[in-house]
């Protein structure tokens, strides 16, 4: 056994980057989400995909086996709105720049810069042809805490400005950032902040409406004006090339903001006018709105930064109950959203750390979600929204084996996330050390050598 | 020359009989003393000379004025409690606005000599029966709103050629803007950044700190100067504050919340000042405090949505009243200029909402009179005081009521005012 063990490092040495051609993972529970959990199974990997699944399956000769005693094989967690994989400040907009195609200035800190604009011709706070596809840093130090907690892909988005760009399926692990990419073109990234700029436009949350509607009209007339020069007809005047224009023809779907009751009806609205499908994210008061957002069909995302009291708030402030309320309330919208039938997924939003993003999904099953429903929400929901979902979210034959095995429950806080796949690579959590803050760490790919296997 | 001659000789009659009178026939309604139906007032060289039922005109006052006031209701001129009336004109033109200065500490600032005796506002304020306004320093607009001791507060009757005829009191009391901790946001929509509580809490203290040494540094002067120290060179800002340190005069502390109260009260206790409560909105359990101490409270416009999310929706108009019932001295201010017209419909709602009607009117008329100091002068109609009046047919909480005569000084004003001409400008406006 020792001298088996021995040579398996060695092995591991020697054949690091290339994963070996089967793995099985047996004897686990695996909760395969697309269908019933598994309570003693096998999972069979082959060339980075599932090629089996089921309670009695032949482990191929010379497979890599894993002693699943214990474990739980979940399909690989999804953020299904985040900002792993991408740096502050490499994703900023610009606060004009639809028409001026001028290189993008230099990232600074905060958004507005340069003269203010006038209106919705100098396409304030937009970026819609940032591509977070681009932006990806293999350096961001959250990829290795996100595995560590269990995820194996975030949807990454350029969040800064009104229009702030196209998202991207990100596997979480990968040698080069294009190796990370799954898709490119998740959908592009709305929000209805101001121009964040003294004088400029929009300033409010109608000019903001009013800008997006503007630019969908813009966009509009654009492809036409597009489709008719390309034909070559006498005479016609080229179309001025406008990135900004080109950047929303390109969004197979919007991300629009809601909290409020008030906002979810209102962006349901705005949706159906914009004509382009559309996901709502944030829904912190999502508990009083399950109804109206089945009747409309759109899918959400609910932000899983629950709203907490200010920690340098004023202790004398009068909160209000509105206030109160969504505090006490927030963590029960995903059970009334699973009640109604509305299709979700979880977002970390900024949440310190991803093993936090847990455990704050842990609080809506404590507020009455079904854990089931929680795992499919962190996993094949997320994939459906962003029509990914036949390359991963569940444990099925032929999809892209990501998987989350952990030592006992997923949201047992005693629990531990014990090793990963993405993308058929394996890897193991690293041990908790703070990493130095802006450093960059080591990275966390463990290939082979490990406890509780041997070859076959 | 002749009839320059009979000219002159007319003149002392004429004087006499500018601000003499004798109204007969009129309800009175003194708001010192009980209401009297079918009375006389009679008024000589600007004061109240008598009462009474039946009064004849003197003897030596042959060809005095006597007015019929069958129906008509006679009560003490307003006092606004706290306004800018002639400090401003049009708040956005610079050059017409003069209500505050730049700096924290003005005590030195006398709004008196400022006012614009000819302001387009104080007709308006006027012709809702408001006779003297407290006059501020450094509310509102532009300057000053950032000060802490923004300056003195004047008195001033609401008519007179010059300022100096206006005057009441020239120095009434002495402003101070407590110092409140400003952690809100700024600015609005998801995108408003926030102040620490930490952050503002500490600006706050230095500001409450810089307070502190300004008034140390007044009590220094002071004693330096009662003593002629040798050299002591005169300095007009801790001149200024010498009538309030010798409790001449009192001090009017702007303090909405519970916070900044409590702190007013210890900071009056501590310099041993006179304290006038100004502003206030949420007092909580300062209130006992405040009645139990008699500090008395000025406050703001009850028309107004309520505070907080979560407040009744009454709350503004129910919280004088509230006051009133927990023994709390108070009197109205608008805290503005062309709106202190609106002053009568503060005390109004308020008695709507629960405060008894006696103390509504005593809110805008003997209630600031005394705690001005100025109740010998005005406030009621007694006999001896200055016949501030308004002369109503009806109820002046009553928003149809009409003013139809004011006299300042025994002198009757006219009530025509820039909104009374332009309704008649337009009124006859061909087709």
């Amino acid at each position: 056994m020792r001298v088996v063990f021995l040579g398996l490092l060695v092995f591991a040495g020697v054949r690091a980057a290339e994963p070996p051609a089967f793995i099985a993972i047996r004897n686990a529970r695996v909760v395969t989400v697309a269908g019933p959990v598994i309570e003693r199974g096998a999972v069979v990997v082959q060339n980075g995909f599932i090629t089996d699944v089921g309670a009695s399956v032949s482990v191929p000769p010379g497979a890599w086996l894993v002693e699943g005693e214990g474990l739980t094989v979940y399909p690989g967690l999804i953020d299904a709105l985040s900002t792993w994989g991408l740096i502050e400040g490499a994703v900023l907009a610009s606060p004009t720049g639809g028409r001026a195609a001028t290189p993008a200035p230099a990232p600074s800190p905060s958004l507005p810069s340069g003269p203010p604009s006038r209106g919705p011709e100098d396409r304030p706070a937009t970026t819609s042809w940032l591509k977070a596809a681009d932006q990806v840093q293999i350096a961001d130090r959250r990829l290795e805490q996100a595995r560590n907690a269990g995820f194996t892909t975030a949807v990454s988005f350029p969040h800064r400005g009104i229009i702030a760009g196209h998202g991207a399926a990100l596997s979480l692990a990968g040698e080069t950032a294009g190796q990370m990419v799954m898709s490119p073109d998740a959908g592009l990234y709305l929000t209805l902040s101001t121009s964040g700029q003294f004088g400029s436009f929009p300033g409010s949350l109608m000019g903001s409406i009013a800008y997006i509607r503007q630019v969908w009209l813009d966009a509009a007339h654009y492809r036409q004006a597009k489709d008719l020069y390309a034909r070559n007809t006498p005479g016609l005047v080229r179309p001025n090339y406008d990135r900004a224009l080109e950047g929303v023809l390109d969004a197979r779907r919007i991300l629009l903001p809601a909290t409020s009751r008030v906002e979810i009806e209102r962006m349901i609205r705005f949706a159906a006018e914009l004509h382009t499908p559309a996901v709502l994210y944030g829904l912190h008061q999502g508990y009083r709105s399950a109804e109206v957002l089945k009747t409309a069909g759109l899918p959400v995302i609910v932000s899983a930064k629950w709203p907490v009291k200010a920690r340098d708030a004023d202790p004398e402030e009068e909160e209000t109950l509105r206030t109160l309320e969504t505090r006490d309330k927030a963590q029960s919208t995903p059970a009334a959203l699973a009640g109604a039938g509305v299709k979700f997924a979880f977002s970390s939003d900024g949440l310190e750390s991803p093993r936090e993003f847990v455990r704050a999904v842990k609080k809506s099953i404590d507020a009455g979600l079904k854990p089931e429903d929680a795992i499919r929400a962190l996993t094949l929901s997320a994939a459906e929204i962003y029509g990914i979902a036949q390359r991963i979210g569940s444990i099925e034959k032929g999809k892209v084996a990501n998987l989350t095995i952990i030592a006992g429950d997923l949201f047992d806080d005693r629990s531990q996330v014990r090793m990963l796949f993405i993308d058929g690579r394996k890897y193991l959590p690293t041990p908790e050390t703070p990493a130095p803050p802006g450093g960059v760490p080591p990275s966390g790919r463990l290939s082979g050598g490990s406890t509780g296997e041997v070859r076959q | 020359m002749r009839t320059v001659l009979s000219f002159l000789a007319s003149l002392p009659l004429l004087a006499g009989a500018n601000d003499s009178f004798l109204l007969r026939n009129a309800t009175i309604c003194p708001v010192s003393g009980p209401k009297v139906e079918g009375a006389s007032l009679l008024v000589l060289d600007g004061k109240i000379a008598d009462i009474g039922p039946k009064i004849a005109v003197p003897k030596d006052r042959k060809g005095l004025k006597v007015i019929e006031g069958k129906g008509l209701s006679v009560y003490p001129g307003m006092i606004d409690s706290g306004a800018e009336a002639g400090l401003s004109e049009i708040s956005s033109v610079r050059e017409t606005s003069d209500i505050g200065e730049l700096g924290r500490f003005n005590p030195q600032l006398r709004p008196l000599i400022a006012v614009n005796p000819e302001s387009e506002h104080i007709p308006v304020i006027r012709a809702n029966g408001i006779t003297s306004v407290a006059l501020l320093p450094g509310i509102g607009a532009s300057g000053g709103t950032m000060s802490l001791i923004g300056g003195q507060i004047s008195l001033i009757h609401l008519d007179g050629w010059t300022w100096e005829e206006m005057e009441i009191r020239r120095m009434g009391a002495m402003y101070l803007r407590y110092p409140t901790i400003g952690a809100r946001p700024r600015g609005f929509g998801p995108s408003a950044a926030r102040i620490g509580f930490a952050e503002a809490k500490r600006a706050r203290d230095t500001q409450a700190q810089d307070l502190k040494e300004f008034f140390e540094q007044a009590r220094r002067y002071q004693l330096a100067r009662r003593q002629n120290v040798a050299g002591q060179t005169v300095d007009l800002k801790f001149e200024a504050m010498i009538p309030l340190l010798e409790g001449k005069v009192p001090l009017v502390v702007l303090a909405e919340q519970e916070r900044e109260i409590k702190e007013a009260i210890g900071l009056a206790e501590r310099e041993k000042v006179r304290l006038i409560l100004a502003g206030v909105k949420r007092p909580g359990a300062t209130v006992e405090t405040i009645a139990k101490k008699k500090i008395p409270v000025i406050l703001g416009t009850t028309l107004e949505l309520p505070e907080q999310d979560d407040d009744p929706y009454d709350a503004p108009f129910t919280f004088p009243g509230d006051l009133v019932k927990a023994g709390v001295k108070i009197a109205f201010a608008s805290f503005a200029n062309q709106f202190a017209r609106n002053l009568p419909y503060e005390a109004a709602q308020a008695v709507a909402f629960g405060m008894p009607y006696e103390e509504g009117l005593r809110s805008v008329t003997l209630n600031p009179a005394e705690i001005w100091g100025i109740s010998d002068q005005v406030g009621s109609i007694e006999k001896g005081k200055l016949a501030d009046l308004m002369v109503t047919d009806g109820d002046p909480l009553e928003i149809r009521t009409q003013v139809k005569m004011l006299f300042v000084k025994g002198a009757a004003v006219d009530l025509e005012s820039k909104h009374t001409r332009l309704y008649k400008k337009y009124s006859a406006r061909p087709d």
